[in-house]
């Protein structure tokens, strides 16, 4: 807006030249390349059987893939209403807090956000198996003889699944229920309204929006999941996705294999599209990537609220009073233990197997037992000292940096252009930039694989950097955009009315206010390719093995305690980055 | 708008540079598909490493269970990868023609011939040398079964007679055929496969079956770990362990003989060096010292009368155990299915994965 305005005495050309709208054009250019070029490309060979709709009929003729569907559907249902009755309370409990508690609780949700899903669901193999930490304590309280299964059924994928996606719903619903007003609360208490009154009549109806947002977001991560239910389920447990993966392993499923993917892209963009009819499609990027919990633009949580409150109202006055009367004869104190134990066990749940994971990278045993019978460094000897995992940790390494630096500066010109633009458009755009996030990966590596080949792009590192920065620019764009949304433009208008270019405003004004949320998009830019397997499996190739392909190797022939090593150094880097990001995301946040 | 310009620069210099420095395009190497696991560590320590160090060639490994899908994609966009890869015999037709490139015998190396010549005509083919001869067979844990041994699919079957858990592939191959013999059928009359029979008495066991596994290394794994009793799995894996005194037997009778086809894809980057490392591993002395590290054989009398009779007992080969195996048919697997554009394994795997499902 302040090039426009100073730009209005010159050329037209020129003009047209500093508008920001310019910014968008390298991130748009990038993505449709090499994001929408390829699934356009996916739905053309899904089609390409005898008639358009051969491969369609077969999807949803075959019991097979209609039931995988119908249960990948009721999976993902399931996992998001477990996340949102345990990630209430748990947003909560964050929230009532104070001090170092508060801290603790939230760095307890928010690292297992950023270590890989791999990890985690690796880490819950370990806990729930025979010889692990759970079936020992039963052992050895004497509760059972043998060791119990565990592992490979319905129960363990719904386990799995909701722990690793509960910290995207927590944030979520942190995120509107940080922004309500407290007063409400206590005018309704002063009011003479009892606790679960204000609960049900204030606090939920106002975190409604939060709530919904969450649930959306992890149904449609739900959907497309394939790391967690292929190594916690049975044969019983088949979700969607994996059927895409067998697929790929058949040489006649050429076409079979772009229709199962297409169908899943499809029900996702349905779920999507319905979703951002009825809420906004903001719910996207607003629940998203934020990982610090920043409060959003007030005018998005408006638009979003406005319309839920009456039905939440009519929804608590039907089912609620009959319901609250009953509770109503519990002391108030019930309200708040519920909170407490609820919220204290989902955050056992998310930090004990990371615990029992770097307990046991120090053990002595060949095989993975809890409590490890002796100590000794042995598997981090055996991590560093071979040639293998040390190349994939240098794969690994330089595709993440290659990859942030491509999110980066794509992502945060685009965020630039989005912000400081006024064009039209501006949120299909957005959706566009932040659409990735919501693509199942297997889908997207499916469809790249084939564009990969031709250009020659397999197994590269460009190539694969350039396939992490598909899902690395959402993160930096909705990151950057929220940090320039906080800039106060009249600084850099008054700037540019003293004389200062347009470069001179950026450098000295714009660039230091938005500098934390850019070191934070780096390092979660970095962290996204880091950690990225599903789109690596499709695009590695001989030479060029990457950590999470390694550790996805290792996991589906043998569990050893490399694995847990592997996991620990994940973990260290991950605290590592947050403690040296905090000064710069603390001094950086707006009052 | 300068600094950016700056930036990209920078950034695509960068970029630049990882490219060309990432897939370095050395002439001195060979691109082969291994299986990993304890049979690759033998590989590199009996094979691959003295190989690199006589002839200078580096062997670049990867590890992949089922190379026919990617080898069709990769020689259909003229980007070929690999140099030498196993395919499935079922797979040998539907990829022969369109993806595999015709090796040329004349270039091995005598000690390679005088093998070849001891090996019929049927495994050496013009696109595909069989170095392997793999079995899979009934594998249990001698602890729980030592009164009485399992000794048919229907006493696999037969869970009162022998109570346990059982562990299956979850592939249709193999698991048919048992499931056929368990149900009473000859073993010269299971092909063409009556899919339909075959589920039926595959839903009769699958009660018992605690881990329908898909890697070779989890079914011993899960005999040791108690996590089954009985198990169809490869007896190369099952083997290794018994020989390290590990309580498990393997029974061949009705287990299944077959042969794993070595190609050079078409356009495959580096295809001399993929013969000399075929000459290499056809050479019979060396083929014999890797079966002591790992007891995966080559299909030649020559390297069976060189190996340790102690070892050569659990090969797939051994004139005993191929007596009472049956030859599964590769041919029956690959053929077309008639459901469709798939083969017969396709649509069984299609029909045994809504099985298991239930």
């Amino acid at each position: 807006m302040s090039d426009a305005t100073l730009a209005a005495s010159r050329t037209p050309l020129a003009q047209r030249l500093k508008s920001p709208v310019l910014l968008l054009v390298p991130a748009v250019l990038f993505l449709a390349v090499i994001y929408l070029l390829p699934l356009i490309d996916l739905f053309r060979v899904s089609m390409s059987g005898p008639t358009w709709s051969t491969h369609f009929e077969r999807v949803f003729s075959v019991p097979l893939y209609w039931e995988s569907l119908i249960r990948t559907m009721q999976i993902a249902f399931t996992v998001a209403c477990l996340c949102a009755l345990l990630g209430y309370p748990t947003a909560l409990l964050i929230h009532r807090t104070r001090g170092i508690a508060q801290i603790l609780i939230a760095t307890a949700v928010v690292l297992p956000y950023f270590i890989a899903i791999l990890i985690r669901t690796y880490a819950w193999m370990v806990l729930l198996g025979r010889n692990g930490p759970i079936n020992k304590l039963l052992q050895t309280l004497g509760l059972i003889d043998t060791p119990l299964a565990l592992l490979f059924n319905r129960g363990s994928v719904l386990l799995g699944m909701t722990a690793v996606l509960l910290p995207l719903m927590v944030l979520s619903i942190y995120a509107s229920v940080a922004r309500l007003d407290t007063s409400l609360t206590r005018a309704a208490l002063a009011s003479g309204a009892g606790p679960l009154a204000v609960f049900w009549r204030v606090l939920l109806p106002l975190t409604l929006p939060g709530i919904g947002a969450g649930f959306l977001l992890v149904f449609v991560a739900g959907l497309g999941f394939f790391i967690t239910p292929t190594l916690l389920g049975g044969p019983g447990d088949q979700m969607f996705a994996m059927h895409i993966t067998q697929q790929a392993d058949s040489i006649t499923g050429e076409g079979f294999l772009q229709a199962l993917a297409v169908v899943l892209l499809v029900i996702t963009l349905v779920v999507v599209g319905i979703a951002g009819r009825i809420m906004g499609f903001e719910f996207i990027w607003g629940g998203g990537k934020l990982g610090d919990g920043k409060p959003r633009p007030v005018a998005t949580a408006a638009r979003v609220q406005a319309p839920r409150r009456g039905f939440g109202m009519v929804l608590a006055d039907l089912l609620g009073w009959p319901l609250l009367r009953l509770m109503g004869l519990l002391s108030a104190g019930w309200g708040r233990w519920t909170v407490r134990i609820m919220g204290g066990a989902v955050i056992v749940a998310l930090v004990v197997p990371i615990i029992v994971v770097m307990v046991i990278s120090f053990s002595k045993a060949s095989y993975l037992t809890f409590p490890p019978p002796a100590w000794s460094l042995r598997w981090y000897e055996k991590f560093f000292s071979d040639s293998n995992w040390m190349n994939a940790f240098r794969n690994s390494l330089l595709i993440a940096l290659l990859s942030a630096t491509i999110s980066v500066s794509l992502g945060a010109t685009a965020a630039m252009g989005i912000v400081r633009s006024n064009i039209r458009y501006k949120s299909a755009l957005m959706l566009l930039l932040v659409s990735p996030m919501i693509v199942p990966p297997v889908v997207l590596g499916l469809s790249l694989y084939a564009l990969f080949l031709k250009l020659g792009l397999v197994g590269t590192y460009l190539g694969l950097a350039a396939a992490h920065a598909i899902g690395g620019i959402p993160i930096v764009v909705v990151i950057v955009a929220a940090s320039l949304q906080a800039v106060d433009q009249r600084l850099e208008q008054g700037a540019a009315v003293h004389g200062a270019s347009p470069l001179t405003v950026f450098r000295t004004v714009t660039l230091p206010a938005i500098a934390p949320g850019l070191a934070a998009a780096v390092f979660f830019a970095f962290l996204h390719s880091f950690d990225e397997l599903v789109l690596s499996l499709f695009l590695s190739s001989p030479r060029m093995k990457t950590l999470p392909l390694m550790l996805w190797a290792d996991i589906n022939y043998q569990l050893n305690p490399v694995l847990a090593v592997v996991s620990t150094l994940e973990v260290l880097l991950v605290v590592g980055g947050i403690i040296l990001a905090r000064p710069v995301l603390t001094r950086g946040k707006p009052a | 708008m300068l600094r950016l310009n700056r930036l990209t620069g920078a950034v695509s210099a960068l970029a630049l540079g990882t490219l060309l420095a990432g897939p370095a395009l050395a002439q001195g190497e060979v691109v082969m598909q291994d299986p990993g696991g304890a049979y690759g560590d033998a590989l590199r320590e009996v094979m691959y490493d003295p190989f690199e160090k006589e002839t200078g060639i580096d062997v670049v490994t990867v590890q992949e269970a089922r190379s026919g899908p990617r080898i069709k994609a990769q020689v259909e966009a003229g980007k070929t990868e690999w140099d030498l890869t196993f395919i499935f015999d079922q797979e040998t037709r539907l990829l022969g023609d369109c993806c595999l490139a015709d090796i040329d015998y004349a270039k091995l190396s005598p000690e390679a011939q005088e093998t070849l010549a001891t090996m019929p005509d049927n495994l050496k083919r013009p696109k595909g040398v069989a170095l392997q001869v793999i079995g899979v067979a009934m594998v249990y844990n001698t602890d729980t079964y030592a009164d009485a041994q399992p000794k048919s699919w229907a006493d696999f079957w037969d869970t009162e007679k022998f109570p346990g858990k059982r562990c299956m592939p979850a592939w249709p191959r193999f698991v048919m055929e048992a499931a056929l013999m368990a149900d009473g059928v000859p073993k010269d009359q299971i092909y063409p496969i009556d899919m339909d029979r075959a589920l039926k008495k595959i839903a009769e066991i699958k009660p018992h079956v605690s881990k329908w596994w898909t890697t070779s290394a989890q079914a011993p794994q899960l005999l040791l770990d108690g996590e089954a009793d009985m198990c169809m799995a490869y007896t190369g894996s099952s083997s290794v362990l018994a020989l390290e005194g590990a309580p498990l037997e393997v029974e061949w009778n009705q287990g299944f003989v077959y042969y794993d086809f070595f190609s050079i894809p078409k356009g495959a980057p580096h295809y001399d060096n993929a013969l000399k490392l075929l000459s290499w591993r056809l050479d019979a002395r060396r083929a014999a010292e890797l079966t002591s590290a790992y007891p995966v054989a080559l299909p030649s009398p020559l390297v069976y009368e060189q190996a340790d009779p102690e070892i050569s007992k659990y090969w797939a080969n051994n004139p005993e155990n191929l007596a009472k195996a049956i030859e599964w048919s590769p041919d029956y697997w690959g053929a077309a299915s008639g459901h469709g554009t798939t083969t017969n394994e396709e649509y069984g795997q299609e029909q045994l994965n809504a099985l298991l499902a239930q």
